[in-house]
Order: structure tokens, then C-alpha cells, then sequence
């Protein structure tokens, strides 16, 4: 399945996704060391988003996030590539600083039609989400 | 995105390497916002400190200010962990004191102003009714935009830094008038708040964030003599549990003189949420994170404490001496320490037992030393600060009004409401 998106930032990537229903925090929310989700009760506590195609419907909270998110990259622990229902600053400017494909804005609604594990594509280039379901 | 020939000559590397990451993130940033065009700032400020920016933020930074990069708009710096001068005094961890100075230089020789306070709007970063400015510092930005009327959105530092060093920012959100329509009302009038202090209004901030979302709130009922420490307290809240950068309250906020001018002349709804005293008693107790009755430690200061409320600190102090297993700190601007030393206020303080340090705020920049030296639970009169310092640092922590956080310092037990 190809999914019309908006290019947040450039550039193409391929992996698993991973797939929350909850805004992310990444001050707090999220551990720099593994990118492990540590916020209590949220959907994705306890996994790690390293490495993943990370799904999402926006940010949230603190605006010091892009700081937590930059150090994940640094550190190998950040996600490979974003989809996000609609991009939040703090989120945008993450992936605009590390390089990291992201888009937003999909023809359908990403948390709908995507699941952990489903195989992603995102060509950000041409504003594009390939999706192979597991 | 339309762009001036000076910012077309950044983005090509013209004015050097700084210039041009700086307008390659702000180009991307207004893409995403199908920006049409960037608009002037008049007043920048950024927040990150090593806590969050860790190692590698440290060196992002670093490598921005070579090649001479330097800022072209004034802009300001939220607090760091310590003062350069209490370091020895406040036993500071050579490593934290290493690190702090990297981002000091850095940040200076961006051209950078080093106040390190988080009231800089007390302290000299005063913008204009209307101005378009580049704030990354939640509480303070959406004071910006509530209380002096000037335009910010939810920046984060690297796009704040970005918009000091090329003087302008992307024309989206905030910056546009028609998004600053208020978009639900919130009714207090069920509250009798003649007899509500800073805390109380932290504690309804608390409560209405949680149901707000990103959205634009309404305040109608306020008292229009609400002094500035309660409409900071609500402010400041509010953006914890929420995610808003605006917020009309109306008689108070200038583009909120009427409900109809909070909603730009639609007509108004009817109210989303009445609160009652209930609610408002839930969200004060849902604040605190501790069980511990021992407090470690009593810290004021998220935001910076100003002189009236360091002031008030040392009335309920008196003669009173801080409990020899409790610390009190009051955290502050270098700016309030000197006019504490000048009006007798820190020989005072210091004799009670307790210590105002500069350069510091409660929520966030001494909690990674603290911890260290074996600080657990805390007492705070912020619901902010509590809410970081347990989220980010894994404090216990209590929250009270100025008094019972006064008192629990001079017991060593909490002494406000559980």
C-alpha cells in the first residue's frame, strides 16, 4: 500500500514500525541511553524506539526535547524514521536537526492504517509511505 | 518560503557556516507550517542546560558558534545548574562544573546575553505589545503572549538559535492573528477567589491543562486586580499539563479585553468547564508525588523567585531557624541576589539557615548534584517544578503554598496538605 504524506524532513528510510497511539514526550519521556519509552502508563513504556520506524500522532511537552532526541542520535538510540498524524515544533525540529526522514499529513490516518511490525518505507524525498503489512 | 536576499546569501553559505545551519533549520521549519514568508524577532530567548542537552548537545552547540558565528537579535539564557562563584561552596561535581563552562564560552561567543534567569522579562528582555519574538521556555513564552501581547510560538532552542543568528523566524501559528482566537471558555465564577493565593491558582492551572490539550483557553471571572505572582502561577501551570502557548484571560490578557475581542468578535459559546472548589481540591493534592513525611529539602524558585516573594520568604522565616536535617534554598536571578545583599535580605536568610542562590531555577538544573548529595524528598510552592523534578530527576515531592513550605523547613516534616 502507497500512502500520500508531507515532507516534514527529506530523505528515505526503511524498517519496522512501531506504533503509539499517545503523544511522545522526549524530555523525560523517553530514556537518551536506549530509547526506551519511560513515561509511567504510556502505550509505549518499557520498549525501545531505536532503529524503528516510530509512529505517532504528535509531541508533547517540554520544548528542551529536541536536546533529549539529538543525544539519542548521537548515541545510536533514536528512531530511523517519523510518521506523525500532524507535526508538533518540538518533534519537527528533532528530526530537521538529526536528518531523520519524518513526515506527517498522510492521505489516511497513519495510527489506523500501520501496526508494530508492519514493514515502512518512507520516501521523504517524494512524499511517499510504502506499507507491507507483516 | 519567500526569502530576502540577505537570507538567500545565509542559506548559500555566504555569512559563514553558522548562518547557513541556522537558515537550513528555519527553511524546513516553515515548510512544514507551509510558512510564506519569515518576519523580523525582536527578542530571543533559549533555555537548555547540561540536564538536558547532555554531551552531545554541548558540542551541537559548540560547533555552532565557530567560524564566528554570533547572534543578531538580543537574546537571553535560562538558568544553568550553579553559580560560577558558589561552586566550591555548593560542593559541585568537577564534571558539572566542566561542562557548564563549555556551554558558558559557547554561548558567549555567540553574542549570547548570560543573565541565566528564567524572569528575564524582570530583567531586561522586555518585548513590546505585538512584537514577534523566538522564546523557548514554555512558562515564559506563554507569559510573553498572555500578559504582554507580543507573538511567540512553542519554540524549542535550536529553532530559537536559529532565529537569534538569522533575526528572523518563519510567519506561522502565533505570529498570525488569526490564530490567536480563544477557543473554549473556562468559567471560574463557581470559585470564591477572594480567598486564593499563588498555590490555589497553580492548582486550577494544574486541572484545567489536563483537559486543553494544544487548544486556546477563554478565562472569564477573574478578578481584574489578580496580582502578577497568581496570574504567573496559573500561567506557568497551565503548560505543565497542557501544551498551549496563549492564553486570554480576560479584563487581564490585552487582546482579551472582552470576551467578544478573546474570540476576535465570533460570538462567544457557553462554557466548557465551570471548576468547582472540588476539582480544584483534587488537582492541589494531585501535584505531590511524596509519602515521605521527612523533607530533605524546601527549594523555591521555579520560575526564578522575584524580590516580593524572597521578601515574604524571610517574613515567614522571622526569627525561625531551618531544621538542622532540611535545607532551604531560594533560587534566583544574580540581578535579585544583589538586591537581596543590598536590602539586608541575605544576612537574614543566611542566619535563618537557608541560602539564595543565583543562576539556578528549582525545576530542573541543581536536581543531577542534589541527588547526589542525597537529596530525596522536596517541598516546593510550584506545581511545575514539582512536576519536573519528580518526572526528570525521580525527586519525591511535596507542594504547598509559600507558608507550609516555610514551616516544613523549620520542622524538617511536611506541613501542608496531604
Amino acid at each position: 500500500m502507497k500512502i500520500n504524506a508531507k515532507t516534514v524532513m527529506r530523505g528515505v528510510a526503511e524498517g519496522e514500525a512501531l506504533v503509539s497511539q499517545m503523544a511522545i514526550s522526549f524530555t523525560g519521556g523517553m530514556d537518551p541511553d536506549t530509547g526506551i519509552i519511560r513515561e509511567p502508563g504510556h502505550d509505549l513504556e518499557g520498549q525501545s524506539v531505536a532503529g524503528k520506524i516510530l509512529v505517532f500522532p504528535a509531541g508533547k511537552g517540554s520544548t528542551t526535547g529536541s536536546w533529549q532526541y539529538y543525544a539519542a542520535f548521537k548515541r545510536g538510540s533514536a528512531p530511523k524514521g517519523i510518521i506523525n498524524r500532524k507535526a508538533e515544533g518540538v518533534v519537527a525540529i528533532s528530526a530537521i536537526i538529526t536528518g531523520t526522514p519524518m513526515v506527517h499529513e498522510l492521505d489516511q490516518d497513519p495510527l489506523a492504517v500501520i501496526e508494530t511490525g508492519d514493514f515502512i518505507r518512507i520516501d521523504a524525498d517524494n512524499g511517499v509511505v510504502e506499507i507491507e503489512k507483516r | 518560503m519567500e526569502l530576502t536576499t540577505e537570507q538567500k546569501a545565509m542559506l548559500d553559505g555566504e555569512k559563514g557556516k553558522g548562518a547557513r545551519k541556522a537558515m537550513e533549520i528555519l527553511v524546513a521549519y516553515g515548510n512544514v507550517y507551509d510558512t510564506g514568508r519569515m518576519v523580523p524577532v525582536t527578542s530571543v530567548h533559549i533555555a537548555g542546560n547540561f540536564p538536558v542537552m547532555m554531551d552531545e548537545g554541548i558540542d551541537w552547540l559548540e560547533d555552532l558558534a565557530r567560524d564566528e558565528t554570533r547572534v543578531r537579535t538580543y537574546t537571553t539564557k535560562n538558568p544553568e545548574m550553579f553559580d560560577f562563584d558558589q561552586a566550591d561552596e555548593l560542593r559541585i561535581p568537577m564534571v558539572f562544573q566542566v561542562r557548564q563552562k563549555r556551554i558558558h564560552e559557547a554561548l558567549k561567543s555567540l553574542g549570547v546575553t548570560l543573565t541565566y534567569s528564567c524572569h528575564h522579562y524582570l530583567v531586561g528582555n522586555v518585548p513590546r505589545f505585538g512584537d514577534h519574538i523566538a522564546w523557548a521556555s514554555s512558562g515564559s513564552q506563554v507569559f510573553a503572549n498572555s500578559v504582554i501581547g507580543a507573538r511567540s510560538n512553542r519554540d524549542g532552542d535550536h529553532a530559537a538559535l536559529a532565529a537569534a543568528i538569522v533575526g528572523a523566524i518563519p510567519e506561522w501559528g502565533l505570529h498570525l492573528k488569526e490564530n490567536r482566537k480563544g477557543e473554549f471558555i473556562v468559567d471560574v465564577s463557581r470559585l470564591d477567589l477572594d480567598s486564593y493565593g499563588p498555590a490555589d491558582y497553580k492548582a486550577l492551572g494544574w486541572l484545567i491543562g489536563k483537559n486543553m490539550g494544544t487548544r486556546v483557553p477563554v478565562f472569564v471571572h477573574l478578578p481584574p486586580d489578580m496580582h502578577i505572582e497568581e496570574i504567573k502561577g496559573l500561567l506557568y501551570t497551565l503548560t505543565v499539563t497542557g501544551a498551549t502557548g496563549l492564553v486570554h484571560l480576560v479584563g487581564i490578557t490585552p487582546e482579551a479585553e472582552t470576551l467578544e475581542a478573546a474570540f476576535q468578535g465570533s460570538p462567544a459559546p457557553s462554557p466548557e468547564i465551570t471548576p468547582t472548589q472540588k476539582d480544584v481540591d483534587e488537582a492541589y493534592l494531585d501535584i505531590s508525588s511524596s509519602s515521605d513525611d521527612n523533607v530533605d529539602m524546601v527549594i523555591f524558585g521555579c520560575p526564578q523567585c522575584s524580590i516580593q516573594e524572597i521578601q515574604e520568604i524571610a517574613d515567614l522565616l522571622g526569627d525561625r531557624k531551618v531544621h538542622a536535617d532540611t535545607r532551604l534554598w531560594i533560587c534566583t536571578s544574580a540581578w535579585v541576589k544583589t538586591l537581596c545583599r543590598r536590602m539586608g535580605l541575605l544576612d537574614r536568610i543566611h542566619s535563618a539557615g537557608a541560602r539564595v542562590v543565583a543562576d539556578i531555577g528549582a525545576a530542573d538544573g541543581p536536581h543531577l548534584y542534589l541527588k547526589e548529595q542525597g537529596v530525596r524528598v522536596i517541598a516546593i510552592n510550584s506545581a511545575r517544578g514539582s512536576y519536573y523534578a519528580h518526572n526528570i530527576f525521580g525527586m519525591d515531592t511535596w507542594f504547598g503554598s509559600t507558608r507550609e513550605c516555610v514551616d516544613s523547613a523549620v520542622s524538617g516534616k511536611w506541613e501542608g496538605r496531604r
